[in-house]
């Protein structure tokens, strides 16, 4: 199915919030998403979730026959699959040039990094080896596809466990898992992939880009590379042109991301292992939290508050210098109205911020600047509640869990920003501090 | 300011009352005849000697004819029709735009008004100049010149009510919502003009805005929108979104009625499923006492 083209508003809105440093979803430029691996009750299968995208990895193995080339070494097969699950605009069975280049970059970050101890896998030279076998499936495309693979693979990679083989003379015995343990893969490393995402020739740049951000950037470069610094891939595609600094500058923060990452799987690994030896259930089944109200749930994340304080004194004082009269509401508490079942509302709107001077756009004189400052601190605060940045909301609040009658009481703190709030426009919501539900 | 709070739980929808059409909704798989003495229409097909509808809609019968109109589907074009695009890619003398329909539709360059209103055979400098004129992710209306073989559309914007569109509010819907009238074009008395096009594109755009003769379609008009039209548009706007939630036909009475309705609520809580049921069942009831 062909997918609807983005609007132009949508592209223009994206470049503009990505040159001010913000991102839709409210991260930072250099925010990845929180990653989540789960492993599954088969040795050597999982599922990483990043944001929305999620792919599923298994590794299976069966006795081959070496390449003559390289008689001693075991072989690598590493394989993604997109079909029309992950994203409608993906067909089915024919790999689109798309899947050609996560394929190839995958493959190169686990093939030729020699992540994987291919000298372990032979069994006996020249007539059978280990043949290992990745495949990685993607679930959902919400962006950084290659990223989630990587992560999925080498887990995958670290999590299986091959079975038991010995050599004597030419018998050779393959145990089952009834009989011996089976054996793990030797790992020397763990390579993973980091995209950056570069938006205006090369000017800006996000890391972990989402799937509109995907669409509208100009390139973007993916560093595969492991904790000990070393990079095992480097590619560079679309319509940018780098400096030498701007690839050194983002190698270093690939490098922090990928340590990151690393220690996440193997905590996730660690934890596994413990579950498993403790007797616990583990699986799939077990990672999905079934007793909340919505099992499809989005973690809270951090909201950059830094600048707030100043802008919203200076909206204060811009806002004391115009001749407008405020029509300020201030209320001392917020009780919530119940408007009908499982309804309720809070406070009441303010003026509408849609008032442009139509003499701004004739006359340009001082006496107007004024105006110009106001509008210009209303044009400020029309972020929506989609957008992470609140701007000058600098207040703090808790919201208590709702009670049968359905009331919140909420506590705020009463400040001058509290005032700015109420007068610029009905449209934000109020958050907290802490955390925001998407 | 204002915060709304739902709890996530099962909302009641209202029950819509049973018109006669139900009995001839069919879903695919389903018999819609034994008889072998009929013709076979779109969206049915044979198996064994039975007539099956591979589409979920309404049977329509003319005469031997026996075709399934599908509910949701992508947009069929027919020849006269006006349809919403968006440009997609700028090609050898056309372009390709997208007008939700199983594939791309296609304007031709000596389909398209030149500016400044010349009539002359195109040249290679035209050719040249094509992304001057329209380019990828331009909005605008046209009209269906004819159906290729494939079943793709070639568009044309050969008067001067079609061609670029410029500031306003695009709502896209099913296109089996939008009625077939003898003009798309409306100007609705709240100042807000509104084009309906046939592939359920809506474009709502304020009067003011309405191109000179003289351009020829292609230079927009950058003047700031007066707020009172800003509230106007996004308050049509949310009254089409209702209509399509409620799966009313669009056409520029029921349009009004549902506007005319709304205006007791603020314009950004009409979204919401009360106030849509409300203003709804009132549109509705104005409609069926006109009798149309």
């Amino acid at each position: 199915m062909r997918e609807t083209p983005l609007t132009n508003c949508e592209k223009d809105f994206v470049k503009k919030s990505v040159a001010e440093n913000r991102r839709i979803d409210g991260r930072q430029p250099y925010d990845t998403r929180k990653a989540k691996i789960t492993f599954g009750v088969d040795r050597g299968s999982c599922q990483v979730q990043l944001g929305q995208t999620r792919v599923f990895a298994q590794v299976s193995c069966e006795v081959a026959e070496p390449k003559p080339s390289r008689p001693s070494d075991g072989i690598l097969f590493v394989n993604l699959e997109l079909s029309p699950m992950a994203c409608p605009s993906f067909e089915a069975g024919r790999l689109s040039d798309y899947g050609v280049e996560l394929n190839r970059l995958l493959e190169r970050c686990l093939k030729e990094s020699r992540c994987l101890d291919t000298e372990s896998l032979c069994i006996t030279t020249g007539e059978k080896v280990w043949s290992i076998r990745v495949d990685v499936h993607v679930l959902n495309h919400d962006g950084n596809i290659i990223d989630a693979a990587s992560i999925a693979a080498i887990s995958v990679l670290a999590h299986f466990r091959r079975p038991d083989v010995t050599v004597s003379g030419t018998e050779i015995t393959i145990h089952p898992i009834e009989e011996r343990d089976p054996v793990p893969l030797s790992v020397h490393h763990m390579p993973l992939c980091v995209t950056f995402a570069f938006f205006e020739q090369g000017k800006y740049l996000v890391v972990d880009p989402t799937d509109l951000e995907e669409k509208v950037m100009d390139g973007k470069m993916v560093i595969g590379m492991n904790k000990h610094r070393e990079i095992c891939t480097l590619q560079i595609t679309g319509d940018i042109q780098l400096e030498k600094d701007q690839v050194l500058r983002c190698s270093n923060i690939a490098v922090v991301k990928v340590t990151e990452m690393t220690e996440l799987i193997h905590k996730a690994l660690d934890n596994d292992r413990q579950v498993r030896a403790s007797g616990g259930k583990f699986g799939f089944a077990e990672s999905i939290s079934i007793e909340k109200v919505t099992s499809n749930q989005m973690k809270g994340s951090e909201i950059n508050m830094e600048d707030a304080e100043e802008q919203a004194s200076a909206l204060v004082l811009s806002d004391q210098d115009s001749e407008t009269p405020s029509d300020t509401i201030e209320d001392e508490e917020t009780v919530v109205h119940v408007l009908n079942k499982g309804v309720g509302s809070i406070g009441q709107g303010g003026a509408s911020q849609w008032t442009i001077d139509e003499e701004e756009a004739e006359k340009m004189q001082t006496e107007v600047k004024f105006k110009m400052t106001r509008t210009k601190s209303a044009h400020k605060n029309l972020p929506t509640a989609t957008d992470g940045d609140l701007g000058d909301n600098s207040e703090e609040e808790e919201t208590i869990v709702l009670g049968q009658d359905m009331k919140i009481i909420s506590q705020q703190e009463r400040q001058n920003s509290q005032k700015m709030q109420t007068k610029t426009g009905d449209v934000k919501m109020k958050k907290g501090k802490k955390y925001m539900k998407k | 300011m204002a915060v709304d709070i739902r709890v996530a739980g099962a909302r009641e929808r209202p029950k819509p009352e049973v018109s006669e059409e139900l009995n001839n909704l069919v879903t695919p798989g389903d018999v819609i005849t034994s008889d072998t003495g009929y013709l076979r229409g779109h969206g049915t097909y044979m198996d064994d000697d039975k007539l099956l509808a591979s589409v979920a809609g309404v049977v329509e019968r003319v005469n031997k004819l026996i075709c399934v109109k599908a509910l949701r589907t992508r947009y069929n074009g027919e020849v006269g029709d006006v349809v919403i695009g968006r440009i997609l890619q700028v090609g050898m003398r056309r372009w390709l735009v997208e007008t939700h329909s199983k594939l791309n539709s296609i304007l031709m360059l000596s389909s398209v008004n030149l500016p400044g209103g010349e009539l002359r055979r195109r040249s290679e400098e035209d050719e040249k100049m094509m992304r001057m004129y329209l380019k990828e992710g331009d909005l605008i209306s046209a009209e269906v010149h004819s159906v290729f073989a494939d079943g793709s559309l070639s568009l044309h914007t050969r008067s001067l009510k079609y061609g670029k569109l410029g500031q306003g509010t695009l709502v896209q819907v099913s296109p089996s919502l939008i009625k077939r009238r003898k003009t798309h074009f409306h100007n609705l008395p709240c100042g807000v003009s509104i084009i309906l096009g046939n592939n359920g594109f809506v474009w709502i755009y304020p009067t003011a805005m309405e191109k000179t003769e003289k351009t020829g379609g292609y230079e927009t008009d950058l003047q700031p929108v007066t707020s009172a039209d800003r509230e106007a548009i996004a308050r049509l706007r949310n009254c089409v979104l209702a209509l399509a939630h409620h799966r009313m036909l669009l056409f520029d009475t029921s349009i009004l009625y549902t506007y005319e309705a709304s205006q007791k609520f603020s314009a950004k809580y009409i979204p919401k499923p009360e106030v849509m049921t409300e203003i709804i069942e009132i549109a509705r009831g104005r409609l069926e006492r006109e009798g149309t």
